[in-house]
């Protein structure tokens, strides 16, 4: 399966795909973009099987992308990882359509609680 | 009355974050003092909306260096500028996205600026701060509020 990471923070990308193969995915294909933008032309060429997105980003934002995504009918599962996880950010992510919200910072158990659902 | 998160707060955030993504050593962040370095880099973000202020990280140049090279997973002397840059921001984010769920809602996060030096924001206080010393060199955490809301 192929995994798009979605964050502006170059950091924060590199620090995902090293909590994946921590938590056990590193057999899945892993793809980046930095923003909704980018997001939305990877996306459009190949969709992903799971798209893990930051929230505050320029250009498009992570609820942007999804709320367009959506809108535009492409059902592809996806989850926050963000710094923000207040009960209404996550009931706004919920509403739009995400699968989960994990916060930042957060463990290679914090991927797997949330992951495995999603890909077993 | 409205909560606003205390220095011990900042001080819980900065450790969850410091040992989850740069240190793994719950001990690495030791108390330290706020004087101002020679060479500083500063990673802020707003608050707009039910709480109007900042969140700043400030810390002494070779700590963001260290930092960036614990994020980028490199040697510190191999670190650039735009690094550096990614680092503070996204650490600020971290920190400040953090603090902002305990804060009064709903408001709006900005996205990061990193600068060079100390940053000051016009008509906004420092409410509250934590020291802290990260091997050897400062790191400081502010909350900041717009002097009207603060009043």
């Amino acid at each position: 399966m192929r995994i798009l990471v979605v964050d502006d923070s170059r950091a924060m990308r590199m620090i995902v795909v090293r909590t994946l193969q921590l938590a056990g995915y590193d057999e899945h294909e892993i793809v980046q973009a930095s923003n909704g933008r980018e997001a939305v032309e990877v996306i459009s060429q190949a969709p992903p099987g799971l798209v893990l997105c930051d929230w505050n980003m320029p250009e498009m934002s992570g609820l942007e992308l999804l709320k367009g995504l959506r809108a535009a009918g492409w059902e592809v599962p996806f989850g926050f990882v963000t710094s923000e996880a207040a009960p209404q950010m996550r009931e706004q992510a919920l509403a739009a359509g995400a699968m989960f919200l994990i916060a930042k910072p957060f463990t290679p158990e914090d991927f797997q609680d949330a992951l495995d659902p999603v890909l077993a | 009355m409205t909560y606003i998160p205390s220095a011990d707060d900042l001080e819980v955030i900065t450790r969850e974050v410091w040992t989850s993504f740069l240190d793994g050593d719950p001990d690495g962040l030791l108390p330290g003092e706020t004087t101002p370095g020679a060479e500083e880099v500063t990673g802020c973000v707003h608050l707009s909306g039910a709480y109007v202020g900042s969140i700043m990280l400030r810390c002494s140049a070779p700590a963001a260096r260290y930092a960036a090279a614990a994020l980028f997973s490199m040697q510190p002397t191999d670190v650039t500028q735009n690094e550096v840059v990614d680092a503070l921001g996204e650490l600020a984010n971290m920190v400040g996205g953090n603090v902002k769920s305990m804060l009064p809602g709903p408001s709006a996060l900005s996205l990061p600026s990193v600068v060079h030096g100390q940053l000051a924001v016009p008509g906004a206080q420092v409410v509250r701060e934590v020291a802290l010393s990260w091997r050897g060199e400062t790191l400081v955490v502010s909350l900041w509020q717009q002097a009207a809301q603060a009043a």
